[in-house]
């Protein structure tokens, strides 16, 4: 049987200003799981991940990491977790080589132990020519690599990533999504990963939670997840912007038969159904007939933004439409 | 301290070794700063020399002892700002989230820092010697000298921490030092002898741990080993270290939550 590495059960965690920041989640991560927390900005991510990472005091609830309790046993938990956080953070004044090293030794390691294991990082993130170089000379995406191999220098058994690859050329976003897989496939480490890329949780994680306002409001494998939403996703634009056409045309769109749910969205509708394709032309003629002018309408195979629209009323990024290459247009 | 405790002092000493070398500004002061000291004030104010009642020996004797405690008292900004750098460019919490011993954190800086004093110390020394300062009290004075420099450092670089931490700006402590600094140096006896002081000088001199550290420095060089002068200053000192970087730990307990 798979063991909990993480248990989180009703975390509450309050900040002297009264602001409730997580508000009674309960969830758990398996060893070896990839894992994704999502969550708008401001719905508790950070907070929670302070938590576990043992940088803040919880309010109440039971959080344990690795078997250990983060209130009594926050040194142990610490020599098993690596966490590389949303900024890059290195010490821009000593070379790749120290900054690795400098990491070692606050994991206690050292000797030629230690060395191998910073030239083995160095190798495996691709950054062995420029080991002796001050990190400070490093572009973004060198930085970035050379703080995730900071955080595995002493092999932990649970990652923690915030928005890991953020900023991040597409070329530089693959060649860290490839050390992750790796990692987590070949190495067994587990990893808890907060993004705000789609595509990046859908790609990398065995299952996720959704957080809203302090609250899990969904978990799941994203297979399921999007299978949860009933199809296809059908966006609508309107020339209009007003209302009242909003409405009319929301409910045009829920009379059609295999719509399985509308939902408003930032640029008009979103709507999901089964074969939504075919249903494209009778939503162009039932509009035209109530003289409502559609500017865009398009069909997409339901993404975990549509997921995360579903259950948060938001789209986590709006620019991500674009870039899903199964959009078909039709206007 | 434990023995891991003892290895993330040294480890972190050595990195905030690596960053002092390699920031030229901090050479730069460092290095400077003695001489352009040394040259301003015994050349403005070297007639005070000749003053009735001023004390044998001449100015330069007289104000070595004031400027070798001057360039620590000057150089602690730089513990303080270190530690309001690692706090922002998020280093800290990096280092927080290992099983690193947390005063570990503080004191390999501190020792780095108290260290660092004794380059400008020696150059003032040298250079003194060139200008025909004399010690009295020979090789092991140096060393006290020397000691006594370093532990005011330290003391002072408890203090910029203490700020460095609470208030988690550069400028706060670049600014709250200075406004710290003036008030320490000029109404103390490193550059005036005590008697020329009028009366509410003296009596802030009188608990002005600046003022003790230069008299401890100022008998080693021109009177001897005058012990009860050198224990009172490092007596006072002690008292100033452990408020000032007891004050730090404190603060540091709401860095790290």
């Amino acid at each position: 049987m798979v063991s909990d590495i993480i248990n989180v059960e009703n975390l509450v965690k309050v900040y002297p200003g009264g602001t409730r920041a997580v508000d009674g989640i309960s969830f758990s991560v398996r060893e070896s799981e990839f894992f994704g927390f999502l969550g708008p900005n401001g719905a508790g991510k950070s907070t929670t991940i302070q938590v576990l990472t043992t940088l803040l005091k919880k309010t109440s609830g039971s959080v344990t990491v690795a078997g250990y309790d983060v209130d009594t046993d926050a040194r142990e938990i610490r020599k098993v977790i690596g966490v590389q956080r949303q900024e890059t953070i290195l010490d821009g004044d000593l070379t790749g080589r120290e900054n690795l090293t400098i990491q070692g030794h606050l994991q206690r390691l050292h000797g030629t132990a230690l060395k191998k294991r910073v030239d083995e990082l160095l190798a495996l993130v691709e950054l062995s020519d420029v080991a002796d170089k001050r990190a400070a000379q490093y572009s973004g995406g060198m930085k970035k690599r050379l703080d995730l191999a900071s955080t595995l220098v002493h092999k932990p058994r649970l990652l923690f990533l915030d928005e890991p690859t953020s900023g991040l050329d597409p070329q530089s976003r693959v060649a860290i999504w490839e050390h992750l897989e790796t990692l987590n496939s070949d190495e067994g480490v587990t990893v808890f990963l907060t993004t705000q890329q789609m595509e990046e949780a859908d790609r990398l994680c065995h299952r996720l939670s959704i957080l809203d306002h302090g609250e899990i409001v969904v978990s799941g494998s994203p297979v399921e997840l999007k299978h949860q939403l009933g199809g296809d996703t059908i966006t609508m634009s309107f020339a209009n912007s007003d209302s009242g056409i909003k409405d009319r045309s929301k409910r045009i769109v829920n009379g059609i038969q295999g719509v399985t749910k509308v939902l408003d969205v930032e640029t008009g509708l979103a709507a999901y159904a089964k074969n939504a394709s075919a249903l494209v032309p009778d939503i162009v003629r039932l509009f035209d007939e109530n003289e409502i002018r559609l500017t865009s309408i398009s069909v997409a195979s339901a993404s975990l933004d549509d997921v995360f629209l579903q259950h948060t009323g938001r789209r986590i990024r709006s620019e991500e439409l674009s870039k899903v290459d199964t959009w078909k247009h039709y206007m | 301290m434990d023995h891991d405790a003892l290895f993330d002092v040294w480890h972190l000493f050595i990195r905030a070794g690596k960053k002092t070398i390699r920031t030229p500004v901090i050479i730069f002061g460092t290095l400077a700063l003695p001489v352009l000291f040394l040259v301003l004030f015994t050349q403005i104010f070297t007639q005070f020399g000749n003053l009735p009642g001023f004390p044998a020996g001449g100015y330069v004797q007289f104000a070595t002892a004031g400027i070798i405690v001057l360039n620590p008292l000057i150089n602690a900004q730089y513990s303080g700002t270190a530690v309001v750098d690692d706090i922002n460019s998020g280093f800290l919490s990096k280092m927080l989230v290992t099983p690193v011993n947390r005063p570990a954190i503080l004191f390999g800086r501190l020792l780095n820092d108290t260290i660092m004093v004794l380059i400008p110390a020696g150059i003032t020394l040298a250079l003194a010697y060139a200008l025909g300062v004399t010690v009295i009290t020979g090789a092991l004075g140096i060393l006290l000298i020397l000691f006594t420099a370093a532990f005011f450092g330290l003391s002072m670089s408890g203090l910029t921490m203490a700020i460095g931490v609470t208030t988690k700006s550069a400028q706060v402590v670049a600014g709250l030092d200075l406004v710290i600094i003036f008030p320490l140096m000029f109404v103390s006896t490193a550059l005036v002898p005590y008697e020329f002081l009028p009366h509410w000088a003296q009596a802030f001199s009188n608990v002005n741990p600046f003022s003790y550290a230069v008299n401890a420095v100022r008998a080693l060089m021109s009177t001897g080993f005058d012990w009860s002068t050198i224990l009172a200053a490092y007596a006072v000192i002690a008292v100033f270290a452990a408020v000032t970087i007891g004050a730090t730990l404190y603060q540091f307990r709401s860095v790290e939550k």
